[in-house]
């Protein structure tokens, strides 16, 4: 199967069915709307302008384009509505490579060339992302095209297939019509996400966000450092922020609307969920450096006289993040935090054990205003994987999780 | 303590609006800079100082070009050079680039010698103590706390212009020398248009534009905070040439008028503090150039290195580790190492190079201004922020200025005459 360089086809002379040459490639475009790797259209420069050659009715790329349709069939080219075009598009930008989790740069792409039923068919293979791609750049035209294939065979490849590239648009529109979403990327983890948006300009940040799916980003933002998270906020319309916003844990959310300026997070707060804004509000008005700045308001709390079965089943119902539910609470009827099980005791115990029997002694508590520090230090002194924090009387508000105080002494080192 | 704690108060106002244009201006009074002023001053006196005006003008509009471009894309300008023209540009850019960049840190390194050469310190241990330094500031992630210090010891600056004040110099003579350039005999002699290339380069150096762009990026800057960067920007352009200035007049008063016209090492350079300090004038310039060149020697290198593999496509940050962006830290180490061992050759002329560097950043620099100026003037990039026509004038004047200096300087080479 040959395969052919992008930048070797690009300006390659294209001949018309007499056999005179009568243009130069000057792009190579897809249609992802159709297919999204298979090469479509052939831009000609001709000496009446820019026209495009559909790429079914070409009939050899060796040794120049010949093609099977009269130059007079061949639409003048306004435009490139719906077109990705390879060499502006492509060459030289910036892609995410989704295997390797990281952004890199465009040298050349490889193009496989496939006969489907007797017709040429061109598809993106994959994108070179290596020296041998930037060594063909700098030195085509410079060295004899033999020398110059000689020299590439001895470098290896680096190579991305074209099924790892997600592609960045910053327009809108063009991202609806060229197909371009970000389902690869949504499958990666948070952080590696994070890390790759980290390593965007402000615009691709943005365009990346609009696109993904808001739980998707929504676990991205809470991994993304402060900075570019509020830069992320910022530059999103309310209507999508609140809608990630409200995808976030809690505690991560309040910290974040809590930096951006009084005015954009009234603007988000506007446009969330009323149960939402209102417990978003709430953690708002606690200071940030305090238990209560750091708690989540997720957490799942029985009532005192429930059984493992109980648990179990709230356990099921229970719609907040995994990480809050390594333990479960114990509340009386006036909220007042009773008691606390760890999951892994609820595990092992039959479904008729009564909760209360199972608890940790001592229940170790924290209240909503003490500081970070004392907060920490409890984690450490009991070896906690969470603490349940309180107010006033005694009821219970939210619960810390390692994670937090981890972030929170990563912050501090 | 009230009086510490004022001080304390004062001192983070500062740092709080001191922004990335300052800090570039900053730099660019490097080892390099105050070299050339030196020599500029004790080799023509006043007959220099005409060039302080259009290169202000020309400098203001170069680094906002820089900073606005940094702002509006969100990408450094090696980025925008490899994604408008191509591979090939880049990378001749990039080459031209280490090797420009390569004399300056060589600049850097030449200053640390001599300044801890009028402190009786030998070179040979100096120098590679200090280039250590340098490595592990930037790969141990130390170098936002230590870019505070630097910047804090950057006031020595201002010493020059107290220094120029009692030199008690021809004030009158100086401010006309500032508005009427000199006869114009002086443009047929080459070592004056050497200077001029000179002072001009070191004044607008290429790698500035790269770092600055870079830093109003990193720091996150946007299209609506940009008016801030934009008065950060001018005001480090008017506080560098105004230092630049009084550097020129300080040497003019004291070196040129006592003939001393060839300065040829740093304690030739430290009479220009004399009236200011006295005897102990050499400590005063002795720290005040180490100050400056481990400042610059600290970021020159590691802005190459970023410029380059981000424009090339390699791996870049000083979050990685060695393993991960081995082409980022070669390069850095590279420049450092080399740019250190060239100073430690046995009489090596440390002005003169460090003067050759800054000239070669003057013809140089004419490259740099095409790309920006071609870049900043593509809509699709700027969209509304696409240069005036007034600011296109003056930038490509510049552009056309330097590349005539530079042709009217190898005139006269033709000729033999100097």
């Amino acid at each position: 199967m040959p395969t052919f360089a992008l930048t070797e086809l690009l300006g390659t002379p294209v001949f018309d069915t007499a056999g005179s040459r009568c243009g130069r490639v000057r792009e190579v475009a897809l249609i992802p709307q159709e297919d999204r790797a298979r090469v479509a259209i052939l831009i000609i420069k001709t000496s009446t302008g820019d026209r495009l050659l559909p790429f079914v009715s070409v009939t050899s790329i060796n040794g120049g384009i010949r093609t099977s349709s009269p130059t007079t069939d061949w639409v003048k080219r306004e435009g490139a509505e719906g077109m990705l075009l390879l060499g502006r598009d492509l060459l030289d930008q910036q892609v995410i490579d989704v295997f390797g989790r990281k952004v890199v740069r465009v040298n050349d792409l490889d193009l496989l060339q496939e006969s489907v039923a007797n017709r040429l068919v061109l598809k993106v293979g994959s994108v070179d992302v290596g020296p041998r791609g930037a060594v063909r750049r700098l030195l085509k035209g410079v060295v004899p095209l033999v020398a110059l294939r000689a020299l590439l065979r001895q470098i290896p490849p680096r190579t991305i297939p074209w099924d790892f590239v997600d592609l960045i648009e910053t327009d809108p529109a063009r991202r609806v019509k060229l197909k371009i979403s970000h389902e690869r990327l949504a499958k990666l983890h948070p952080a590696d996400i994070a890390d790759i948006v980290e390593n965007l300009a402000p615009d691709e940040r943005e365009a990346v966000f609009e696109t993904l799916e808001q739980n998707v980003a929504a676990g991205a933002l809470e991994e993304v450092e402060p900075r570019v998270q509020k830069a992320i906020l910022e530059s999103l319309d309310s209507e999508r922020a609140a809608e990630i916003v409200e995808e976030m844990e809690p505690d991560a959310a309040a910290d974040l609307l809590a930096d951006l300026p009084e005015e954009r997070t009234s603007e988000i707060l506007l446009e969330m969920e009323p149960q939402e804004r209102r417990e978003m509000v709430e953690l708002l008005e606690f200071k940030e450096n305090t238990a209560a700045g750091r708690m989540n308001t997720e957490y799942l709390a029985v009532g005192v006289s429930a059984t493992v079965r109980d648990a179990i089943e709230a356990l099921r119902r229970f719609e907040g993040g995994v990480e809050t539910v390594s333990t479960i609470y114990l509340i009386d009827s006036h909220g007042t935090l009773a008691g606390a099980v760890p999951l892994a005791k609820i595990v092992l115990a039959t479904p008729d054990t009564p909760m209360l029997s199972l608890t940790q002694e001592p229940l170790i508590s924290t209240h909503a205003g003490s500081k970070e520090k004392e907060v920490a230090e409890l984690f450490d002194k009991y070896n906690l994987s969470t603490l349940p924090v309180v107010d006033d009387n005694k009821k219970l508000t939210g619960v810390i999780t390692s994670d937090d105080i981890i972030s929170l002494l990563r912050a501090n080192l | 303590m009230s009086f510490l704690k004022r001080w304390k108060i004062r001192l983070l106002i500062f740092f709080a609006v001191v922004g990335p244009g300052f800090i570039t201006a900053n730099v660019d009074n490097d080892a390099g800079g105050i070299w050339t002023y030196s020599a500029a001053g004790a080799q023509f006196g006043h007959m220099l100082l005409w060039t302080m005006i259009p290169i202000t003008v020309a400098l203001i509009v170069v680094q906002e070009i820089a900073a606005r471009m940094g702002a509006v894309t969100g990408k450094g300008l090696s980025d925008l050079i490899r994604e408008e023209f191509g591979f090939r540009i880049t990378f001749l850019m990039m080459i031209g680039l280490v090797i420009v960049n390569f004399g300056n840190v060589v600049t850097e390194f030449a200053g640390i010698a001599g300044s801890l050469e009028l402190f009786g310190l030998n070179k040979y241990y100096t120098v590679p103590i200090c280039a250590v330094i340098v490595w592990l500031i930037v790969v141990k992630g130390q170098y936002k706390t230590v870019e505070k210090v630097f910047l804090a010891a950057s006031f020595f600056y201002l010493t020059y212009i107290v220094a120029g004040v009692l030199a008690k110099p021809a004030w009158l003579e100086a401010l006309e020398a500032t508005i009427v350039p000199p006869h114009k005999e002086m443009f047929l002699r080459q070592d004056y248009l050497y200077m001029v290339i000179g002072v001009v380069g070191t004044t607008i150096a290429p790698w500035m534009q790269f770092y600055l762009q870079a830093s109003i990026v990193e720091k996150g800057v946007t299209k609506r905070q940009y008016n801030a960067s934009r008065l950060d920007v001018v005001t480090g352009c008017i506080f560098t040439d105004i230092v630049a200035w009084f550097i020129i007049v300080a040497c003019a008063s004291t070196l040129y008028v006592h003939g001393y016209h060839n300065i040829s090492d740093a304690k030739d350079a430290a009479q220009a503090l004399h009236p200011l300090a006295g005897d102990y004038a050499y400590i005063l310039f002795a720290m005040g150039l180490f100050n400056a060149s481990l400042f610059a020697a600290s970021i020159l290198p590691l802005s190459t290195a970023y410029a380059v593999c981000e424009g090339l496509g390699f791996e870049s940050g000083v979050g990685k580790r060695f393993g991960e962006a081995p082409v980022f830290y070669w390069l850095y180490t590279i420049l450092i190492v080399v740019g250190a061992g060239v100073i430690l050759l046995p009489n090596i002329p440390l002005v003169k190079i460090s003067i050759l560097s800054q000239v070669v950043n003057g013809v140089v620099l004419p490259f740099v201004l095409v790309f920006m100026l071609l870049l900043v003037n593509k809509k699709e990039l700027m969209g509304e922020y696409v240069s005036s026509p007034l600011y296109n004038i003056i930038a490509w004047a510049t552009t056309v200025v330097m590349v005539g200096l530079t042709l009217a300087w190898f005139w006269t080479l033709r000729g033999g005459s100097g």
